[in-house]
């Protein structure tokens, strides 16, 4: 069986990576698009974050009533206090301390740390999700395309069956049933988020099957198998690519929201998790939810420039 | 006959669509023999190609079926073969190269790539051997530089070097029939002369028989042995190459010699055949070329023309010879 994948898996084409030339074509034509760049930069500078920052700030668990609500440099709270002998509200003015850059929350915890984690699970959820909703389309989508007949029927209508499937919903049952757990959610988003990209894929294989240089190939006595690993696949990656860069914000923005209705992992400090936990403290300290808040806007953002980007970038007939 | 290696008979496919049955080919007949050059001629949409993808088992299905009709190579009717059985014969024994040299290659893949990769479809080779025998293959079809070509990506070569390279490809295993589809309509004279004589050399070097499909006349002329004429889905005209140009019974084979233009003399006016091929789903009664006939007779309407043989060699469908 192993042989064989790896037999499979040797077969593959390598359309990219093989390709410098191609790639710093692509490269050129992403570049010149602006807020693409930023998408890059932002993205890059997230992974950096997810791998080394967890090695450079403090235990984003660690409790401290002492220091709770503190604000983020620069900024002023008032905390009031009220003392129960003299019936007395007393209010003093606390300021952001460089230990804590970013404050820290109700709790005591710093914020920066946790915002540091944060960035990592939401990568995780985005990667991991997006990567095994574009496996399953690709494979459904590309199946499809090539089997046609009453293959591609039973497929694309068990595809629409899916696509029906109030996806929320199937979340919410399902940390209902069987506790919030975080890789249960990055589970049921990826095993529920392939349909679009199946027919999306399909579509595209569809015009790709009837391509003489598939023919072309099956003429020369190429199988089935062959035919879809060299010629259709390799043909689709760029498609593939730009799906899943564009559907890498949705899912994170699911994870968070799932978390912000309080259906999150409680134990894994996702920025949906940091936002929920913020949002009960809002008028005293506001920073709690806003920097988790502001990190997944400008996240979300930097994928879809990035995916727009490289849409137009692989598309021959747009001129950028 | 003996020497006979592949042998159609009657055979028709058909493409059932939401509008009609489409009688793409309808009773065609032809002998292979080894070692010779066998063209297939008619005009656009006559069914030349789909014949040829008939024998190889290739029609798309649905919508296409082969209704009827027998393809016998070596004691093997390929029609009754399965799908795995026919994987066996595309490429090593039986293999096709394709009109347009651009759209049959992948464009993600480089030249090399794709030439490696049908041999070691074939043959238990290694990366590295397939290699050598792709570069060696490709200096033999006459491709300069082959090094080079071998790393570009198709839309980097001129078609003349795309064709050969398609060549190459579908003589990795040294098929013993090579079915040629308008090899040379997608690229200009000087690349025609160049490929056609690949094709030559091919023919007199092994003893690999050819089946030709081709609109030109003038290529017929020049490449091939015998000739099958196919209007409509039928062959109307099967002869030897030199007894059809001189001599053509049926009056859509002179139709169509008398469309070669001349270049000893000067006209203002190309001749043509007037009308258009058939619609073929609803071909016309009897002989399908008698609304274009310019000698039709009342009978052409009315009745399909029976095969008649001319000589040993040479037979006509046709009411004329009757």
């Amino acid at each position: 069986m192993i042989e064989r994948l790896q037999h499979m898996a040797k077969k593959v084409g390598r359309p990219l990576y093989g390709n410098r030339r191609l790639i710093s074509y692509y490269w050129e034509r992403t570049r010149r698009n602006k807020l693409a760049v930023f998408g890059i930069a932002f993205i890059l500078f997230l992974i950096l974050l997810g791998v080394v920052g967890p090695f450079c700030t403090m235990d984003p668990t660690m409790v401290d009533f002492e220091k709770k609500n503190l604000p983020p440099v620069g900024f002023t709270a008032v905390k009031s206090l009220y003392h129960i002998e003299t019936d007395e509200l007393t209010t003093t003015e606390i300021h952001g301390t460089w230990k804590h850059p970013l404050g820290t929350d109700s709790k005591g915890r710093d914020m920066l740390a946790m915002i540091v984690s944060g960035a990592r699970v939401s990568l995780l959820v985005g990667l991991i999700a997006t990567g095994i909703a574009i496996l399953i389309g690709t494979v459904i989508g590309v199946l499809s395309a090539y089997l046609g007949g009453w293959a591609d029927n039973v497929l694309m209508r068990f595809t629409d069956i899916m696509m029906t499937f109030p996806f929320f919903l199937l979340l919410v049952l399902i940390v209902f049933i069987f506790g919030p757990s975080l890789a249960f959610i990055v589970l049921v988003i990826g095993l529920t988020g392939w349909t679009g990209t199946a027919r999306l894929i399909r579509s595209e294989s569809l015009s790709l099957r009837t391509r003489e240089f598939v023919i072309a190939a099956r003429a020369l006595g190429a199988s089935d198998g062959r035919v879809i690993f060299r010629h259709l696949i390799p043909n689709v990656i760029s498609l593939i690519i730009v799906i899943a860069t564009l559907s890498i914000p949705g899912v994170i923005l699911a994870e968070a929201a799932l978390s912000f209705i309080g259906l999150g992992d409680p134990t894994v400090p996702s920025w949906g998790i940091i936002l929920e936990a913020g949002q009960h403290s809002l008028d005293t300290a506001w920073w709690v939810a806003v920097e988790p808040g502001i990190m997944l806007f400008l996240t979300v953002l930097a994928f879809n420039f990035l995916g727009d980007g490289l849409r137009d970038a692989f598309d021959p007939k747009s001129n950028v | 006959m003996n020497d006979v290696i592949l042998k159609a008979t009657n055979l028709k496919t058909y493409f059932f669509t939401r509008r009609g049955v489409v009688k793409a080919v309808d009773g065609v007949d032809f002998e292979l023999r080894r070692g010779e050059c066998l063209c297939l001629v008619g005009e656009s949409g006559c069914g030349k190609t789909v014949t040829a993808l008939s024998i190889l088992g290739l029609v798309d299905s649905p919508p296409g079926r082969i209704v009827d009709g027998k393809v016998m190579y070596n004691n093997l009717d390929l029609v009754k073969c399965s799908p795995k059985q026919l994987r066996q014969i595309r490429g090593k024994e039986i293999a096709m190269v394709f009109q347009e040299a651009q759209s049959a290659l992948n464009p993600v893949l480089t030249v090399g790539d794709q030439v490696m990769e049908q041999i070691r479809v074939h043959l238990p080779i290694e990366r590295r051997e397939a290699r050598n025998k792709a570069l060696s293959l490709l200096e033999e079809m006459g491709v300069p530089s082959a090094e080079r070509v071998m790393n570009s990506y198709p839309h980097q070569l001129s078609g003349g070097m795309k064709q050969r390279a398609l060549i190459a490809m579908s003589l990795t295993c040294d098929p013993q029939i090579l079915i040629a589809d308008e090899p040379t309509t997608a690229v200009d004279v000087t690349i025609k002369a160049q490929i056609l004589d690949i094709f030559r050399e091919l023919k007199a070097k092994s003893q690999m028989s050819l089946i030709f499909i081709t609109h030109d006349l003038a290529v017929v002329a020049e490449i091939g042995d015998r000739a099958v004429v196919i209007y409509g889905g039928k062959n109307v005209e099967s002869a030897p190459v030199s007894e059809i140009i001189a001599n053509p019974k049926h009056p859509y084979t002179a139709g169509l010699i008398e469309c070669l233009p001349d270049i000893s003399q000067t006209t203002d006016r190309l001749t043509s055949i007037p009308g258009n091929t058939p619609n073929p789903i609803a071909l016309p009664q009897g002989c399908s070329f008698h609304p274009r006939c310019p000698k039709a007779m009342e009978i052409c309407s009315q009745r399909q023309p029976p095969q008649i043989t001319i000589s040993q060699e040479h037979e006509v469908s046709c009411h004329l010879y009757q």
